[in-house]
């Protein structure tokens, strides 16, 4: 999968549908779940919920969004000695990872950036993103 | 010994049965003799040899956050809102000060998968009958392997309560409510908890549930009367009824109830187990394990076999746990026995399986206090295999001083717990 851009129209398409999945799955109400959430800060997400989510939009869009595929993306051709050292993002890792998640705030990438503290910067407008690069599975039923 | 032993009251009673969305509402039917058995309802059973249940109402998950629901399955819900009450009834709720000094202990069911999933991963993931790993992940649902697991009632109930003390899930077949119960006990005597919520749940009146007990040949086929179906030591019993629910109490130790001021319904005097170690699901017939389980119920208690007015049987109405319950029954009360009030109140709500022993406990303690011997519902011709004294034809009002309740398990797992009326000038007696 390519996080190559992803035009304004097709986030908007997914939108109102991903943010439906997202509302259901950590019981928040509709309205509250905007683009820029944050999954975790802003609307309370757990580890699991982003391993429900996944699978929710899989069954949802008929996609196929293989576990890690943002943190992939990221490193691209980087080793992963370039791209982190003992969990924590590289200076080259950090501008790389930016420019994937070009949805989320700058502050937000402040060294040190820890490996496991990625999915924190995650917000619906990075679903979208993901949703919009994904595979197209035939129905599994 | 015991006179330096902590004690432990039962403080509060919370039920979701076939009887009733609550312990008021359970309580009053089995005092009624009212049944709560009737056609399985929420799947079709119209292909089973056995197509009757005791369905437990529906209640609302609402005791649990919104964002925990997706984590309950059925009988998660049924133990959040027994659980509620019961800590809603003891009027005490963990607070900040003393969660660490809060336990919790559930008996949990079997069988949590249920029939829509596991068909759903078939259909997804083993098209062609053999499991493609490569399909596995992109089908499977996360959150329902983590509502299967046998801790995920437990997890919720201690997340939503704010329980920080010692945690245990039991599962002993159908022993596991009494085992949870006299568990709890263990630990507010050694000082490890002051308070302990304490029961069980389960409901495996689904289709892979009935298939089990109708392989097993253990459910009785009576399809016409629903009502009649659950008949422990009569002579035509055919098998039991399968039910579905959730029982919990609040046990506290008595220092803690009295600095508070508690009401208590009895006091959890002793609990006694014993295996069977003779067969998987065939009870010893002469009552092997049920012997040792109440003999060492009662010498925990340290109550005499003579002291016991009421036995709430484990009482099946399978013709093999009724005749060896029966004896076993004798062999501890001897001469006594004729004195021994005995029922089974799954006559009445079939069989709670992980949850009949918690159930069953709180019918003791409310047997108690309210001076009330519940009926063994549908006994018209005494197995004469069965040579113990029943309540026949209506529940029997009668001062009761103690109670003893009988749970025994698949695999051998037998338990026995004693409780005695709280004396009416202790705390809330």
């Amino acid at each position: 999968m390519q996080m190559s851009p992803v035009p304004r129209s097709t986030i908007d398409a997914l939108f109102p549908r991903v943010a439906e999945i997202v509302a259901d799955a950590l019981a928040r109400p509709r309205e509250e779940v905007r683009l820029d959430s944050r999954l975790v800060a802003d609307l309370g997400a757990e580890s699991i919920d982003f391993l429900d989510i996944v699978f929710r939009l899989e069954q949802e869009f008929e996609v196929r969004i293989p576990r890690g595929q943002i943190l992939e993306s990221a490193r691209g051709d980087l080793s992963e000695e370039e791209f982190q050292r003992d969990g924590v993002l590289t200076e080259l890792g950090r501008t790389r990872l930016q420019a994937v998640l070009d949805e989320v705030p700058e502050s937000a990438f402040a060294a040190p950036l820890s490996v496991d503290d990625i999915p924190l910067l995650f917000t619906v407008e990075t679903l979208c993103k993901v949703l919009a690069g994904a595979e197209q599975q035939p129905p599994s039923e | 010994m015991s006179g330096r032993r902590t004690r432990v009251l039962v403080t509060g009673i919370g039920l979701v049965t076939p009887l009733g969305a609550d312990a008021p509402s359970s309580w009053a039917a089995v005092c009624a003799g009212r049944s709560g058995i009737g056609p399985i309802r929420r799947f079709d059973a119209s292909g089973f040899p056995v197509r009757i249940g005791a369905h437990a109402p529906d209640v609302e998950a609402a005791p649990l956050a919104p964002r925990a629901r997706k984590y309950a399955a059925r009988q998660h819900v049924f133990a959040a809102v027994a659980a509620a009450e019961a800590l809603r009834d003891a009027r005490v709720v963990p607070g900040s000060a003393d969660t660490e000094r809060w336990g919790c202990v559930v008996g949990s069911g079997m069988l949590g998968v249920e029939f829509a999933e596991l068909a759903a991963l078939q259909r997804r993931a083993a098209p062609a009958g053999v499991l493609e790993v490569e399909r596995l992940e992109p089908t499977a649902d996360p959150v329902a392997f983590a509502r299967h697991q046998s801790i995920g009632g437990l997890a919720l109930l201690v997340q939503q309560f704010g329980i920080r003390g010692p945690v245990s899930a039991v599962h002993t077949a159908c022993a596991s409510g009494g085992q949870a119960i006299g568990a709890a006990l263990r630990l507010i005597r050694r000082g490890a908890a002051d308070r302990v919520l304490a029961g069980g749940f389960d409901s495996m009146l689904t289709p892979v549930g009935l298939a089990g007990f109708c392989l097993l040949g253990a459910l009785s086929p009576d399809n016409d009367e629903p009502a009649r179906a659950s008949r422990p030591f009569d002579r035509t019993r055919n098998g039991f009824v399968l039910g579905e629910g959730a029982g919990f109490l609040v046990l506290e130790s008595a220092p803690a109830a009295a600095a508070r001021g508690a009401r208590a319904y009895a006091e959890l005097a002793g609990a006694g187990d014993a295996l069977s170690s003779y067969r998987i699901t065939d009870p010893h017939p002469d009552g092997n394990g049920p012997i040792q389980a109440m003999r060492r119920a009662l010498a925990d208690a340290d109550i005499a076999p003579e002291a016991v007015d009421y036995i709430n049987a484990h009482g099946t109405s399978t013709v093999m746990n009724d005749r060896s319950e029966a004896a076993a029954i004798r062999a501890v009360f001897g001469s006594h026995c004729e004195r021994l009030l005995v029922s089974s109140t799954k006559s009445l709500m079939g069989h709670l399986i992980a949850a009949a022993g918690a159930v069953e406990a709180a019918l003791c303690a409310l047997a108690l206090r309210y001076g009330v011997a519940p009926v063994n519902a549908n006994l018209t011709t005494r197995d004469p295999e069965c040579d113990v004294p029943l309540v026949v034809g209506a529940s029997q009002r009668r001062p009761l001083q103690v109670a003893l309740s009988n749970s025994f398990g698949f695999g051998g797992a037998n338990n026995a717990v004693v409780l005695r009326r709280a004396p009416d000038e202790e705390p809330g007696g």
